[in-house]
């Protein structure tokens, strides 16, 4: 028992942190949990596609945007249940997935990330232009999420719903990683060509990453539209998927307490640089580059490098 | 109204060949896809619309300072950003030049705001009648601007030094580098080159649409679209890839829709990269390994 503890008290803490901190703040404490584990899933989707497969995505928020408004259209209109319309949301943005990484069934190298680039160019004017089904600039506004007859009608009670939603993707992407996919794409990662001639479909596990990666931005997507109740298509801007990014690998994108570091930073970094307010993306991008120089592992490796120095000098 | 649009589509076309150039330029000596491209040329554009308000600096004098401001910042760009990982795993120098990105994006929102400013143009607007058609000189002027620094990369590629180790670098790295080319200093080249053709995309295409610190990202979108039909690695592959791009979009806003046409260029960037992942020219696939 002590032994499993000391081989897993991360995630024991972790998930304790979890169940304990919604009691302890303020209604706004639990809106910023909410938004610490809504970005997390992003954050999450970005170590499976970047750290896993080794390929780049700067169109995410046009999966969010997927997620967001497929869930908000199927609740509103169709009149589906929230989990329903949560799924749905991650269901349609996997399959835009697939359609943006299609063209790695033929190319190599960093091509794909041109094509995210493109797609969330075209998921933002398409939300914009097509007013009968989005509001456009009015927006759209979307329900508060209800389960089983009962309406969530505070942040707590849905803090926990995502805290459920959350551990579960995050114990998939783990058993993800062990499994003959996750495996057979760090292979590719570290040489294709190795990979490929131990009999390794390069372009199918690539596709598969990005419609797991896309299908995990899409159920944040549609979190996040129940959390904040208004969908506008200013939030899913080209500077969203930047920023996506920055927190994906400044958190580090190994594993999921770099996910989730990553998120604690791009949630708690606008708190933290209120004064610098437009220099606040500035401030990220600074982040961004030196991070790549001096701590490519993230927040996440930061314990172990710092061992490492310290080894060093003695 | 054909040779309106075939000309403005030319014209449109020049500018994206500009930026495209300055990304091929960078992605044949270094394997990197500089996402930054356009934001720089961006942020150049800005300070020469400072050159021209507020120093008061004629029109001509700042399209040739400018440039070299461009080409100068870019070169310390890649001094001290760049090459301290140009020996890591190709994702993070990505990875960088998307940091790049945003840093130069928000710099410009945040030193000269978020509104779009009306830029000066070197070239009278009012269209001129030439053989029945009504062709603005602007288009013109921007062709022949273009034309010019094709010209220029030409000559410096086929006939300096530089141009030749260059070329050589491109063609077989290792090779090059066996020879006693500077690899290194191939890579400062091709950044210093790519900002200055860069910045001079930036002048010339604020006059059609406005400065302003978005300007960039659609015209980046189609360079990449139109480097990407000329296969990515070949300089005249992108200047017809990207004319193409620009005839096509021109045609398409002529006759079918505006809104739609960033979602064009992403269109073609999927088609192409599907059916013919080494550009429309390229008669065989090579593949580097």
């Amino acid at each position: 028992m002590t032994l499993w503890l000391r081989k897993n008290w991360i995630p024991v803490a972790l998930l304790a942190a979890g169940l304990v901190l919604p009691n302890l703040v303020e209604h706004y404490g639990n809106f910023i949990l909410a938004s610490i584990l809504v970005y997390s899933l992003v954050s999450l989707s970005l170590t499976i596609l970047i750290g896993f497969a080794g390929q780049i995505s700067i169109g995410h928020a046009g999966f969010w945007a997927l997620g967001a408004y497929g869930s908000a259209l199927v609740v509103t209109e169709l009149g589906a249940p929230f989990l329903v319309g949560v799924l749905v949301g991650g269901i349609v943005a996997a399959l835009f997935g697939a359609v943006v990484a299609l063209p790695a069934l033929r190319v190599q190298g960093h091509y794909l990330a041109i094509a995210t680039l493109g797609f969330a160019l075209f998921v933002q004017q398409v939300l914009f232009e097509w007013e009968s089904l989005t509001g456009g600039r009015q927006g759209l506004f979307v329900p508060r999420p209800e389960i089983f007859g009962y309406e969530l009608t505070d942040d707590y009670a849905y803090v926990y719903l995502m805290l459920v939603i959350v551990v579960l993707l995050t114990w998939m992407t783990e058993n993800f990683r062990r499994s003959h996919t996750g495996r057979a794409l760090m292979a590719l990662k570290m040489s294709t060509v190795a990979a490929e001639v131990a009999g390794i479909n390069r372009a199918r596990h690539i596709i598969i990453a990005f419609m797991l990666s896309a299908f995990y931005t899409g159920i944040s997507g549609a979190l996040y539209a129940h959390l904040i109740g208004f969908l506008s298509t200013e939030t899913f801007t080209f500077t969203t998927s930047l920023s996506f990014l920055t927190m994906a690998v400044i958190g580090g994108l190994g594993s999921y307490v770099g996910a989730l570091l990553g998120a604690i930073y791009l949630t708690m970094a606008p708190e933290v640089f209120r004064e610098f307010k437009d220099a606040q993306m500035v401030v990220y991008g600074l982040t961004l580059i030196l991070c790549m120089q001096f701590l490519p592992g993230g927040l996440a490796s930061l314990p172990e490098r710092l061992r490492s120095l310290r080894r060093r000098r003695t | 109204m054909l040779a309106q649009l075939i000309v403005s589509g030319l014209a449109l076309g020049s500018v994206y060949a500009l930026l495209g150039l300055a990304l091929v330029l960078i992605h044949k000596a270094t394997d990197i896809v500089n996402f930054a491209q356009g934001e720089m040329a961006m942020f150049m554009t800005f300070v020469a619309f400072v050159m021209i308000t507020q120093l008061e600096l004629p029109l001509p004098l700042v399209f040739v300072v400018a440039p070299l401001l461009g080409a100068a910042l870019a070169a310390v760009t890649e001094r001290i950003v760049m090459r301290p990982i140009s020996d890591g795993p190709p994702v993070n120098a990505l990875i960088v030049t998307i940091g790049l990105w945003i840093v130069f994006n928000h710099t410009a929102g945040w030193i000269w705001g978020y509104d779009p400013y009306r830029f000066p143009s070197l070239f009278p607007a009012d269209p001129v009648e030439i053989v029945g058609a009504r062709i603005s000189p602007n288009s013109l002027g921007i062709i022949a601007v273009a034309l010019a620094v094709m010209a220029g990369l030409y000559v410096f590629f086929e006939y300096t030094r530089e141009g030749t180790a260059m070329r050589a670098a491109s063609m077989n790295r290792r090779a090059a580098q066996l020879m006693g080319v500077n690899i290194k200093r191939v890579a400062f080249l091709s950044w210093t080159l790519a900002g200055g053709v860069g910045t001079v995309c930036g002048l010339l295409v604020a006059p059609i649409i406005f400065l302003d610190f978005e300007m960039m990202v659609s015209v980046l979108l189609k360079a990449f679209a139109g480097a990407i039909l000329g296969g990515f690695n070949s300089l005249p592959g992108a200047v017809i890839g990207c004319m193409l791009i620009g005839i096509a979009e021109t045609f398409f806003g002529g006759y079918v829709s505006t809104a739609f046409k960033d979602t064009f260029a992403f269109l073609v960037i999927v088609l192409v990269l599907m059916f013919r992942p080494s550009g429309l020219f390229s008669r065989t696939a090579v593949k580097k390994v």
